[in-house]
């Protein structure tokens, strides 16, 4: 379930990959650090939040965007645990108290977790927010014939078997479910069928494990309502998905309970967020920022400056600017099936002109040159040595050539790289394809359209090399290496699933269950730094760029800032207006 | 056909210019009809200058593949230097410089000109292709429509109703990954840029002959009542004699003239197949292709837009200029 990117061309309009599923992850604010102006924030005003796009729901345990999964945690929908709203890729990926009383204490080895709630913590109706809540919540991830779309991470490790979800499940089906996640006054306990190392962080991020209270839950047609216990409430109870709501204050929500400095400074005293679901939207509301008239000057936008548009940021527009690095990494795969020397793998990684594709796709405002398949915004991301030492990213035809001669094979050898088609990718694509040309290639462009994944999931295709681009679902390596590289949930007769190269390696996967079994998450990221140094040795995979995020804001909005918890979309939770 | 009266007095006793024999002055000059609309053409100055910018676009279409065989254009190697920052070509004008005359392309730094130049060669062999396909089933379909009248007659003309009723563009898109597959897969073209223009080639022709083919039959109704067909009927000559000896020799005007009309259309279709993502692939250059990429810089780099936009409007202009200058001059009675 990880989040595709799905065109390159996402990275540069400013719709497509809004669209896409997405979770936690981020980057660093580069430059600036994110302040906008000088001014401080202050308490009260309205903020006015244009989105682009629609929502698939309200519901907690079917939200899977990962703007709004980061947005949402900060307005509406506390859990358990939270990413505090620093800009500091180490501090924003460390879960931290926010329902609970402490990030939680693991015992047997990683398969048992308890968390403690707050004393204080109220819904919007003034209720008390009980162990009972949680432990609804966590079971109507499983009821995944009623909802639908969310992420359903906790189905595989929760010990629980064959139960169908809180609607259709038998007593003694909920019985075992309530064994599996059991309460005792206010501390919930998870028990898990294998260790879960990483599980404050994925529910840091997902709303999987989040209250929901039982009386208010209508089934599907709980879909577009909101039960709040954040600071903000919505102003009718209903989220509207072609127009979004107007968000109030909470009167029943306790800052005493929380930490606003860390996880929710819940500034305005209204949040206008406004839908305007049109394909021209993202350009219009952009369009709108750059004016900054009437009440714009109050806004911030879900939509990315387009790169057509970048010239018109210049002067005071540049102030409210800020170009971040995004959750997204795009790569080449190669088809281990076809390409089976390591050496010839090798000499493609050494001879692409990188810094000239990034350039091609619209300079250092789109991307900078990746030297991992990890994204920056990744817990234990480190550069990859087989891609970043001597290597300058300028190409060296040469070694690769030298590379292809110790390999044997005849030159020039022919490549067929497929590709997601744009105007944008086509012309980064000619910037590869010359660079290995160069080397002693002979490059044949594929751009494929709309079932590109699908494509290049096929075992027998016909290319040699393929485009890919992913973003992790929360902020561990465990939500990257084993979803793209590991065979065995992938690899079957009929698809390589998202191991689009079909690789296989029987180190790489042993790496993989050792961090699958950690019950530590230092050794967890340990393991997995070696298997993505075992992938670099093998050039399973060769990095191309992070992409990057581009945020205009209005005049009058105080502290706008990215964060690897808000996934580079705009923190919502430091957000403010001057009055 | 009789030319017009005026037209022949005003012409008696001025040495022909077309490079005929000359006559002595005073004596009565006996003309083809071809010759009198080769000269009704020759005086038509926009028509002669359309043609002149037909034939020169030509011409730089054959050459071109020579052009970048020796390496006097280079329409593939990217200049990256010569972008700024944010991609876009250095200087004022789009990068324009001795080098690179008509500027490069922002992103990769292509020269625009050798893009531009090579693209007009692919552009009009798809068109011209697409063309003679369309003009061959047309005017078959038209002859055969025409000729034999009856229940063949009706049928060819339910079935251009229901090609005119076709979507086109939705049908070109919409088949394009079966076409394409079928054209891969059984006539065995090979994957890729061929196998593409194959299909464009195919479907433009197979939806455009359906204009020359009334056009045709029209003409066909008429002819086919004269004298010497109806003669060539008594003495019992065979129906494909009839259609392609007797009738088709007669119907050369139209055809010449729906030829350059449908050309201009075939080049603007092509460049908008390859805007929607049909046709030739990057980085392959052909007008559309250059034109797709040329659009999202209208802002930023005008003149990178602005050139060949304005050139395949030029080359379109030139080639409708042409196609109504020849009809005037073959067939002067035509109302306008």
């Amino acid at each position: 379930m990880g989040m595709k990117l799905r065109k390159a061309l996402a990275v540069a309009s400013a719709s497509v990959l809004g669209l896409s599923l997405a979770a936690c992850g981020g980057g660093d604010s580069d430059g600036s650090g994110g302040g906008s102006g000088d001014v401080e924030g202050t308490k009260g005003g309205t903020l006015y939040y244009l989105q682009h796009f629609p929502f698939e729901a309200s519901d907690p345990q079917r939200i899977y965007y990962g703007v709004q999964l980061a947005n949402w945690r900060r307005v509406f929908y506390r859990g358990l645990l939270a990413f505090p709203m620093s800009e500091d890729a180490e501090v924003g990926t460390t879960p931290v108290p926010d329902l609970a009383t402490d990030t939680g204490t693991s015992s047997e080895g990683g398969k048992v977790w308890k968390f403690t709630l707050k004393d204080g913590v109220k819904w919007e109706d003034g209720s008390d927010i009980t162990c009972e809540d949680v432990q609804y919540g966590t079971s109507r991830v499983f009821a995944n014939d009623v909802i639908i779309g969310g992420p359903n991470y906790t189905l595989s490790y929760i010990d629980v078997k064959d139960y169908p979800g809180p609607y259709k499940a038998t007593p003694e089906q909920q019985a075992a479910f309530e064994d599996a996640v059991s309460c005792d006054g206010k501390t919930i306990t998870f028990r898990f069928n294998k260790p879960w190392a990483d599980f404050p962080q994925a529910i840091a991020g997902m709303m999987m494990t989040d209250p929901y209270k039982k009386s208010f839950d209508e089934g599907e047609k709980s879909q577009w309502k909101v039960l709040s216990n954040g600071p903000y409430k919505i102003e009718g109870g209903k989220w509207d998905k072609n127009k979004g709501a107007t968000l109030v204050r909470n009167d029943q929500y306790d800052p005493a309970t929380d930490d606003p400095e860390q996880l929710r400074l819940a500034l305005p005293d209204k949040i206008e967020w406004q839908i305007d679901p049109s394909d021209t939207a993202g350009e219009l509301f952009n369009d709108r920022l750059i004016k900054d008239a009437g009440n714009d000057q109050y806004a911030i936008t879900t939509a990315r400056v387009a790169p057509p548009q970048f010239p018109q940021i210049t002067g005071a527009v540049e102030d409210r600017y800020e170009s971040v690095l995004s959750p997204y990494n795009s790569y080449l795969v190669p088809n281990h099936k076809k390409i089976t020397d390591v050496n010839v793998r090798k000499a493609l990684a050494v001879s692409l002109n990188l810094n000239g594709y990034v350039k091609a796709l619209g300079g250092e405002r789109v991307g900078e040159p990746g030297e991992t398949i990890v994204n920056p915004g990744v817990s234990g991301a480190q550069d990859n040595p087989a891609f970043s030492e001597d290597n300058d990213n300028n190409g060296d035809p040469e070694a690769a050539k030298a590379l292809l001669a110790e390999a044997g094979v005849k030159t020039p050898y022919p490549i067929k790289l497929a590709y997601q088609k744009s105007p944008t990718t086509d012309k980064a694509m000619a910037i590869v394809k010359e660079s290995w040309d160069a080397a002693g290639f002979k490059v044949t462009l594929e751009g494929l359209s709309d079932t590109y994944y699908d494509v290049i999931a096929q075992p027998d295709k016909d290319v040699d090399v393929m485009w890919a681009g992913w973003g992790a679902d929360w902020p561990s390596m465990m939500t990257v290496l084993p979803p793209l590289f590991d065979s065995r949930p992938n690899v079957s007769s009929t698809t390589c699933g998202n191991d689009y190269g079909c690789y296989q390696n029987d180190e790489f996967e042993a790496l993989i269950d050792k961090a699958a079994n950690s019950s530590d998450i230092e050794e967890q990221v340990g393991f997995l730094q070696e298997a993505d140094k075992v992938l670099g040795e093998q050039y399973a995979y060769i990095p191309l760029e992070v992409s990057k995020f581009n945020w205009l804001r209005g005049s009058k909005v105080t502290g706008f800032a990215t964060t690897p918890a808000s996934s580079a979309y705009p923190e919502i939770g430091l957000i403010g207006v001057q009055n | 056909m009789t030319a017009p009266s005026s037209d022949l007095d005003s012409h008696l006793g001025v040495p022909a210019e077309t490079g005929e024999p000359s006559e002595a002055p005073g004596a009565v000059v006996s003309r083809s009809p071809l010759q009198l609309a080769a000269r009704r053409f020759l005086k038509d100055k926009l028509s002669m200058a359309s043609l002149i910018v037909v034939l020169l676009f030509f011409i730089a279409a054959v050459v071109a593949p020579f052009a970048v065989k020796f390496g006097w254009i280079d329409p593939l190697s990217s200049n990256q230097d010569l972008l700024d920052e944010f991609g876009l070509p250095i200087g004022d004008w789009g990068g324009i410089s001795g080098d690179h005359w008509l500027g490069i392309e922002p992103g990769i730094g292509r020269d625009a000109l050798a893009r531009l130049w090579y693209g007009t060669t692919f552009s009009l062999a798809i068109a011209i292709s697409a063309t003679i396909v369309a003009m061959v089933i047309g005017v078959v379909a038209g002859i055969v429509s025409g000729a034999a009248g009856g229940w063949v007659d009706v049928i060819i003309g339910r079935i251009i109703d229901l090609t005119l009723a076709f979507p086109q563009t939705l049908m070109l898109l919409a088949l394009s990954s079966v076409g394409l597959a079928f054209i891969h897969q059984t006539l065995g073209v090979p994957n890729g840029n061929p196998t593409a223009a194959v299909y464009v080639i195919v479907v433009l022709g197979l939806f455009g002959w359906t204009g020359i083919a009334r056009i045709v039959r029209g003409q066909v109704l008429s002819l086919r009542e004269r004298e010497f067909v109806q003669a060539a009927q008594m003495i019992g000559a065979s129906r494909r004699r009839i259609y392609f000896k007797e009738i088709l020799p007669n119907l050369w005007a139209p055809i010449l003239v729906t030829f350059t009309l449908m050309m201009p259309a075939f080049v603007s279709a092509e460049a908008a197949l390859s805007f929607l993502g049909v046709g030739i692939s990057a980085p392959t250059p052909t007008l559309g292709n250059v034109l797709t990429d040329a659009l999202r810089y209208a802002d930023s780099a005008f003149l990178y837009f602005f050139i060949p936009a304005f050139m395949i409007a030029t080359l379109v202009v030139c080639f409708n200029l042409l196609g109504d200058g020849l009809r005037d001059a073959l067939d002067p009675k035509a109302d306008r």
